[in-house]
Formats: C-alpha cells, sequence, structure tokens
C-alpha cells in the first residue's frame, strides 16, 4: 500500500490492553485520512447513544495519506470523538510534528477506548503500546506535560500531544495540545480528560512509500512555489490577525456577543497595529513554507501565539479593547487548554446576561462588557470548575438551560458550539454553513464565507442557490481535512479537484479522477449527517441563535441588515435539496447507494478490518429515517 | 456611492455662522448663488450627509432662505466669531458640535467625521493647517458655551483665546494630509475674485470624481498609509483609481498593484464603500465612494 500504512492500533484503557489490526483498501480508498478515515471509524465503532464521557466513547487519531510525503502544509492530524459540547461528532486538527511522529509509527489511525483507572498517558512507537503512570502529570499545562515525557523519553523523536487542567476537568471545549498547536474545538481534550489520559507519546521511523515519487515531487515543487507567492501573502506577512480590521470595516466583526457587528477600538487590537506594538516573531508547523503563525510580545515579556479567532473572542466579542489583556487572556486558555472561542463566547454571554439582570450572581461577580479582571479570573475558574466556572465550564448552551429561559437568547450557538468570528447577519453564505454544519457553529468545516468575499454574490442577501454553494464548500473541505492539506494553501491550487486527484493518485497509486475525489468529500459528509442521526439530530438542531433571527445589525455599513426566518429556512431547503437529502435534512438510502456506502458495500471494507472489535452493526442505512418522525416539530 | 444615514439619535450637530458683516464681499456671502442655490443652503445640504441636527447663526434680522435646518439670531450683531459660537452651542441638540463659517463651499466629510472621532477626552479638536489654528472648522464640547459667555462679557473675540482653558487636541497637517491633501476644507470666500476662483474650482471639482482609497493589510503594511485621497478624471473606474494609487504609491507596483497598473495582484480582491466586493476594474466610481483593497483570503 502507498501513502497509507494500512494498519490501526486500538488501545483499551479499562483493561490495559492493545492489538493492532489491518486498515480495508476499501476504506481508505473511500475515506482518504484524518477527518474523513476518523469519521467513518468513529460511525462504526462508537455505540450509537454513548455518553461523550462514556470510556465506550472512540477517541480517534487519525492520520492522512499525504502527511509525511514532502508536499507543504500537510504535517497534520485529526482527532475525531464524540464531542461533549455539542453531543455530536467532533472532529479537529492539529498540526506540527505530532503528525509527524505519529504516522511514522507505522499508524493510520488509533483508537481509544476505555478509561484509565488512574492518570494515565500512552507511548506508541512502531512495535509497542506502552500505558504509563500520569499522576506526576496531573494538573501540568499541555507544555509542561510535553517537557516531561520529553525528559522521560530522552528520545528526541518523540513527539507528545496532552491536555491541560481543562481536559483533566471535563471542561467541554477542552482542547487537546501539542508543540504550541491545539485540537481545539468541541471538547476532545474533555474526552481525554474522562479517560484519564493526560497525553499521547508518539515516536517512531517508518516512513511511508508513495507510488510514484517523482510526481509527487514534481507537485510537491509547484505547491511549495506557489506556497510562497502572493497568493498567501497575508498569512505570511501578517498571519490571520489582519483580518480584524477589515472585518470591522465590512460589518462583520462580532461584538459584544454579537449585539453588534462592529467595534468602535479595534485600532490597538487590528493585526497591522499588533505587529508594530507587539510583534516578538514568526513560527511555522513542521513542513509548512507559508508559516502563519505569529508570536506577540507583552508588556511582562511573555510571548504568546494569537489568532484571528482568539483575537476577535477574547477581543470584542467581551468588549476588550487592550491587546495586553487579550494576550494575557490567550495565555491562560493556552496554558489550561481551554478552545479560546468557546471561552470567549460562554464569558460573553455570561457578561451580558450579567448586564441584563438575568443572571444575579455573574453581575455580583462584577461581569460586564469589558471588565478585563472578569475576563482574567473566569477563564481559571473555568479550567478549574471554580464558582461560576463550574457552571460556564458546561459551555453557553448547557449553563443558559440552568440559568433560564431568558438567558437562552443570548447564548450564540449552534448545536451547543459557540460561534466563530464571523458575523452570519452580513455574510448570508456563512449563515447557512453555520446552520447546517455537522460540528455545530464552526468556520473551518464548510469555510462558506469564501464566497460571501468572493464577489460571486450579494453577501448582505440570503438567497436559497446558497445551499450548493455551502454543499460544494463542505465537500471540498472535507477533502482538504482528508488529505490532509492545511486551508491556506487552498488559493495555490488552480483546479482543485484536478490537481489533487493527480497527487493523491500519486502517492497512493490508486487512480482518483475529480469527480471522484469530490465524491469522498460528500461521503465524508454524508456520514457525519448519519452519525449526528443516529444520536439524535433533530432539524431544529439546523438552527441560528434566535438573537441573529430577531435582531438587525445596528452599525457599520451593514446596518439595517437583517437575518429572517424565511431566508433562513429557505436556505437551509436549498441547502437539503443541494445535497440530495429530502426536505427534513434526512439521508435517502438512494443517495448511500450512489456514494458506495450502502448496506453491502459497506459491509465488504467493514468485515476486512476490524469486524471483531466492533461493538454493533452500525448500518448507515439503519440511520436513513423517513421524514414524517420529526417533521412535526420543525422550527 | 452609498450615503451616511443620519442616526436617530444626534450624536453630533453642525453650527453655521453666518452672522458676518460681509463688507469686503460686498454682498450678504450666505446668499451668494453657489452650486443652484444659495451658499448657506449648500453648506446645509451637504452637511446633512452626516449630521441630523444643523444650527445656522445669523446675525439680527437677518434675511435668510428657507432652510432644514434650526436658524437663530445673534442676540447682538456683529460680536465676531465667538458670539456665533456661544449661540450656536447654546442652541445644539447635541454634546458635539462642529462648527464652520458660511464661506466655505469645499467642506470634506470624512475629515470632518475624523474630527469628529478625535472628541474623546477633549472639549476641543482643531485643525492646524499652513501654519494657523482654524477655529471655524473645529469640533467644540457644548459645556465649553459658558466660557465663550465668559469671554463675549470680556470682550474678548478671538475663538483661539479659549484653547489655554480647556482640554484641545490640535489635529496635524498631516493628519488632515489623509482626507484633504489641499486643504480645501479650510478654503473661504472675502472678495469677489475669491468667489468666482471658488465657483471656476467647483465647476472642475464636479466634474472630477473624489474618492478614497483605503488599504487593510499587508497593502496597509507596503503602503505605509492606511488612506489614500484620490481626485480622478470624470468617469474614472476602479482600474483608474488603481493606476492613480499606483502613481502615488509606487511600492504597490508588482506587489498588490498589478505591473500594468490596472488590476490587483492574485492576492487582493477590493470592495466598494465596504459593501460590494468587486472583480471587474471597469466598474466606475463615484464622488464619494471608499475602495477598500483586502486580502482576497479572509481565513481565520
Amino acid at each position: 500500500m502507498y501513502g497509507f500504512h494500512g494498519r490501526l492500533l486500538w488501545v483499551d484503557l479499562s483493561s490495559g490492553t492493545a492489538s493492532w489490526h489491518q486498515l480495508a483498501e476499501g476504506r481508505l480508498r473511500l475515506f482518504l485520512g484524518g477527518i474523513g478515515l476518523g469519521t467513518s471509524l468513529l460511525y462504526d465503532f462508537a455505540p450509537p447513544a454513548v455518553d461523550p464521557f462514556a470510556p465506550a466513547n472512540p477517541l480517534i487519531f487519525a492520520s492522512a495519506p499525504l502527511v509525511d510525503t514532502g508536499v507543504t502544509t500537510t504535517a497534520k492530524f485529526a482527532v475525531v470523538t464524540t464531542s461533549p459540547l455539542t453531543n455530536f461528532l467532533v472532529d479537529s486538527l492539529s498540526s506540527s510534528f505530532f503528525a509527524l511522529a505519529l504516522k511514522r509509527t507505522g499508524l493510520d489511525a488509533v483508537v481509544i477506548t476505555g478509561a484509565a483507572a488512574t492518570p494515565a498517558y500512552l507511548v506508541i512507537t512502531e512495535d509497542r503500546v506502552a500505558v504509563r503512570e500520569a499522576t506526576h502529570l496531573w494538573g501540568k499545562s499541555a507544555r509542561e506535560t510535553q517537557d516531561a515525557i520529553r525528559e522521560e523519553w530522552p528520545n528526541a523523536d518523540v513527539r507528545v500531544a496532552a491536555i491541560g487542567r481543562a481536559g483533566e476537568n471535563r471542561v467541554r471545549f477542552a482542547t487537546l495540545s501539542n508543540e504550541g498547536r491545539h485540537a481545539g474545538r468541541g471538547g476532545v481534550g474533555a474526552v481525554m480528560g474522562a479517560k484519564n489520559l493526560k497525553a499521547i507519546a508518539v515516536c517512531g521511523h517508518r516512513r511511508v512509500c508513495v507510488a510514484d515519487p517523482d510526481g509527487v515531487e514534481a507537485i510537491a515543487n509547484t505547491l511549495r512555489q506557489k506556497s510562497v507567492s502572493a497568493l498567501t501573502v497575508k498569512y505570511r506577512e501578517i498571519g490571520t490577525v489582519a483580518n480584524l480590521a477589515v472585518f470591522n470595516r465590512l460589518g462583520t466583526l462580532p461584538t459584544r456577543n454579537f449585539q453588534q457587528s462592529t467595534s468602535e477600538a479595534v485600532e490597538a487590537l487590528s493585526g497591522e497595529s499588533l505587529l508594530t506594538t507587539h510583534f516578538s516573531r514568526v513560527h511555522g508547523c513542521a513542513s509548512c513554507t507559508i508559516r502563519c503563525e505569529r508570536l506577540f510580545q507583552a508588556l511582562t515579556g511573555e510571548e504568546q501565539r494569537l489568532e484571528y479567532e482568539t483575537l476577535f473572542a477574547l477581543g470584542p466579542l467581551c468588549g476588550i479593547a487592550d491587546p495586553e489583556v487579550v494576550l494575557h487572556a490567550a495565555r491562560l486558555c493556552d496554558q489550561y487548554g481551554l478552545d479560546t472561542i468557546s471561552t470567549g463566547g460562554t464569558i460573553a454571554w455570561a457578561m451580558e446576561c450579567a448586564e441584563k439582570g438575568i443572571w444575579p450572581a455573574a453581575r455580583a461577580q462584577g461581569l460586564r462588557f469589558g471588565s478585563a479582571p472578569a475576563l482574567l479570573s473566569m477563564i481559571p475558574a473555568i479550567a478549574t470548575r471554580t464558582g461560576l466556572g463550574a457552571l460556564l465550564a458546561e459551555g453557553s448552551r448547557q449553563a443558559a438551560a440552568q440559568v433560564g429561559e431568558d438567558a437562552q437568547y443570548w447564548a450564540m450557538h449552534v448545536k451547543g458550539m459557540e460561534l466563530p468570528g464571523y458575523e452570519p447577519r452580513s455574510l448570508k453564505t456563512m449563515a447557512l454553513g453555520l446552520a447546517v454544519s455537522p460540528r455545530g457553529a464552526c468556520h473551518n468545516r464548510s469555510g462558506a464565507y469564501e464566497v460571501d468575499f468572493s464577489g460571486q454574490v450579494d453577501r448582505l442577501r440570503a438567497e436559497p442557490n446558497r445551499g450548493a454553494l455551502v454543499a460544494a464548500a463542505e465537500d471540498y473541505t472535507a477533502v482538504l481535512d482528508s488529505l490532509i492539506v492545511c486551508k491556506f494553501l487552498r488559493k495555490c491550487f488552480d483546479h482543485f479537484y484536478r490537481e489533487a486527484a493527480a497527487l493523491l493518485s500519486c502517492v497512493t497509486g490508486w487512480s482518483y479522477t475529480a469527480e471522484e475525489l469530490r465524491r469522498v468529500g460528500e461521503r465524508i459528509n454524508t456520514v457525519k449527517k448519519l452519525y449526528n442521526i443516529r444520536r439524535g439530530w433533530h432539524p431544529r438542531d439546523d438552527w441560528l441563535p434566535p438573537r441573529l433571527l430577531r435582531e438587525p445589525l445596528p452599525t457599520g455599513v451593514a446596518r439595517g441588515t437583517r437575518l429572517t426566518e424565511t431566508e433562513l429556512r429557505a436556505m437551509i431547503q436549498g441547502y437539503y435539496k443541494a445535497r440530495g437529502w429530502d426536505e427534513c435534512g434526512l439521508v435517502p438510502e438512494k443517495k448511500l447507494a450512489e456514494l458506495g456506502i450502502g448496506h453491502e458495500a459497506a459491509r465488504s471494507y467493514r468485515g476486512m478490518d476490524t469486524t471483531r472489535l466492533q461493538s454493533g452493526e452500525n448500518d448507515y442505512a439503519d440511520h436513513t429515517h423517513t421524514c414524517n418522525h420529526i417533521l412535526d416539530s420543525h422550527n | 456611492m452609498i450615503d451616511p444615514t443620519p442616526p436617530s439619535q444626534p450624536h453630533a450637530s453642525a453650527i453655521i455662522l453666518a452672522g458676518g458683516k460681509s463688507s469686503r464681499m460686498g454682498r450678504p456671502k450666505a446668499l451668494l448663488p453657489f452650486d443652484g442655490q444659495p451658499l448657506i443652503a449648500h453648506l446645509v445640504r451637504h452637511l446633512s450627509r452626516l449630521f441630523p441636527d444643523i444650527v445656522v447663526v445669523a446675525a439680527p434680522a437677518q434675511a435668510l432662505p428657507p432652510l432644514p435646518a434650526t436658524v437663530i439670531h445673534d442676540a447682538v450683531a456683529y460680536q465676531g466669531p465667538v458670539g456665533g459660537l456661544c449661540y450656536g452651542l447654546q442652541a445644539a441638540q447635541a454634546e458635539m458640535c462642529f462648527v464652520t463659517a458660511c464661506d466655505t463651499p469645499f467642506l470634506n466629510l470624512a475629515l470632518i467625521s475624523y474630527l469628529l472621532a478625535q472628541m474623546t477626552d477633549c472639549d476641543v479638536v482643531v485643525p492646524l493647517w499652513q501654519g494657523r489654528l482654524q477655529p471655524l472648522h473645529a469640533v467644540y464640547r457644548r459645556s465649553v458655551a459658558p466660557l465663550l459667555h465668559e469671554q463675549l462679557v470680556r470682550n474678548e473675540l478671538r475663538p483661539i483665546a479659549l484653547y489655554a482653558k480647556v482640554r484641545t487636541r490640535e489635529v496635524r497637517p498631516e493628519e488632515i494630509g489623509r482626507f484633504d491633501p489641499e486643504g480645501l476644507s479650510f478654503r473661504n470666500m472675502n472678495t469677489p475674485e475669491e468667489y468666482e476662483a471658488a465657483l471656476e474650482l467647483w465647476r472642475v471639482r464636479q466634474r472630477a470624481v473624489t474618492c478614497t482609497v483605503e488599504l487593510f493589510g499587508v497593502a496597509r503594511l507596503r503602503a505605509k498609509a492606511a488612506v489614500v485621497p484620490l481626485t480622478l478624471p470624470p468617469g474614472a473606474t476602479v482600474g483608474d483609481a488603481l493606476a492613480a494609487l499606483a502613481e502615488q504609491i509606487p511600492a504597490l507596483v508588482g506587489s498588490v498593484v498589478t505591473v500594468d497598473r490596472h488590476g490587483l495582484t492574485s492576492g487582493y480582491i477590493c470592495n466598494v464603500n465596504g459593501t460590494i466586493f468587486i472583480r471587474d476594474t471597469t466598474t466606475p466610481l463615484q464622488s464619494g465612494d471608499s475602495l477598500l483593497i483586502l486580502s482576497q483570503d479572509a481565513g481565520g
């Protein structure tokens, strides 16, 4: 096999056993690696109604065919599990040397089930797995844990991914971190914490072979050259923090819990200003020529990496305008292992509830927009589940449900995941992408904002035909995330599917066509949807928070712009239609056959790998219900 | 272009001082024909795009055409600008007030917006242009009115005498130049000759397209400027604006603006007035448009 190793490692922490299994070629061809492989394994091996924190919830690490092939920006891995934040599937990506070391263990995926009796960490090499005592690491940050494990295993090639205290305490939006990078969204760190698993250390030297080394090299060279051209200049020269000032000008910068889409005080926080006032150095992931990371230096002298999403969520979303406060808050989130978007979103919700008088306890604690002490004290409280932090650690959806009905109006989430920094009312394609994403309010699994920024559509108008554009964007992104190629390389492809199919064919030796690759993306998104349906997905889950549908934007160039329920419903119907789903958003059986994952097809590839480990017959067709089940209570 | 819509609650008022003697002009300046209407009506119409509340301060018994503004009359004739300023501030609805004379037909709304935005922790925002403070193109906090009244009592009739008593922010020429490089905002008319010259300039500029380029991200870093004002020939397009931008800031050529100077390189896209993304560089521009240049990649 080329590009893949064709092997999967299964670790059961409860029994302390591990076994290696062959991965069927059919599965890899249909789903590639990364989120595709992780999704297909989760579908097959997760018990249908498993609690995200239950030992039986599989935590899956998936590598991908392009990893370690020398193609720029491909040192990435996916973590796939059932999310404690959304209760649906979550797939999260991280990158750098851990991704390379994981693949060099000779594995395409690691499936972890069970839970250790006491804190533990896993060590995985090419031929061994060890479960090690981690009591001495409990309470440490991911960075400290990484350093400690690398000292215990003084092999320069050991790479570590770990959780911080937030993960240990099952904060529902805890991250998994490696080398300063994070699998950030959806609480994969909390699932790891529930398994008493502090870290995973990987070490290997098994390089994967590619089918056509010269072909891969030629394409890799072209991409490498393009990756340092004007196509990526934003990422190379400023980083994602460049978004802040321009988003503000375009009226798409969520501010004070989405009360408005512009902020009065963005000058000091803008990427252009931060480069002048706080710049420290440029950093990049392993195998990356773009090097988008910007590290900034606070007045305390401490360095902190900032991305746009962190800047927006801990800045304008909470009414904070001081870069020093944002840097401090971001550092705390990294130390404790918290997703910055959900942290900012949940605290912003609490600030609004306090200001509106809905949550007196939060008001008494001094929570209000713009309060640096409130922001900086809430982050450790969340991570350690102390005081109000114990409730905020549940995320805005669950916290709001406990505070009361009024509080739910201000909880800015989709499927329980807090919204990212793209205002849906002034980015209508993005609004649809956020509403229907299987992962919840996520900017990465469809990237539908690209359509709004392209000039192809009027971003301020909602139209049913956006459905096809969102579906296409989701499929394209699923392929990027399964090859895996960084999204910041996307503009370097002139004809993505054609060029990616050629590259994948050279790597695997399997002859992919552009259309086949597009189908891979559609297949992955379909199985994600089926997984969510199996877990009780309802059409009302594909929806946006009420504020976005009732309040017009009050400021900026998009002032007066609104998104109505009728408009959103029409766009969602357009999306279901484009997907070939029924009007309730359910997947007809014929669609499974069309995608090669009908009953017989699925049986053939499943039978070849890990049948004996399977907890049940999780057939896709079992979850293609008819519409009548759930139609009556649609929004 | 899209006109800025006045907000429902006035955040700022405009005060036009129209009660001067017009002795060198030989006839009342406020009534001079300009752009097909009396000059005072021209100013009110122009300022109403930014200000929901406009106060015109006239001399006692001064005749004015009907105006969509609050017209008040000086209590005492010809006390100079301090009197008009004082009465105007007392009549204004908003806390912040932009003050101008009635003989400055080339007011620049972008510059005025910038002056208003500087009114954070001060009482007066006053431009410094060609070595002189411009008290009749400045923003005053309404709360300084009592101090002006005291000046009147003392017969201290120069507005700048106020500045030492309150928190005053001087706006430097380089700040002004970002919006109005020629300083036309401060050009007034005292004689028939100056009036004729202003009319001619108005005719030329009416045919021209005056717009602003706003630069974001790497484009801003390369240009070392965030805003670049442009004056373009009639019928100018986005491509013409890019060519003029390249002429003004050669550092952008090749990196942001294409070498032929009529398009953007592949990493960039432009947007007109913050709403519409433009790919077609033959799209015409209108006076007052803002052309935003930003990265075509919005990933974060």
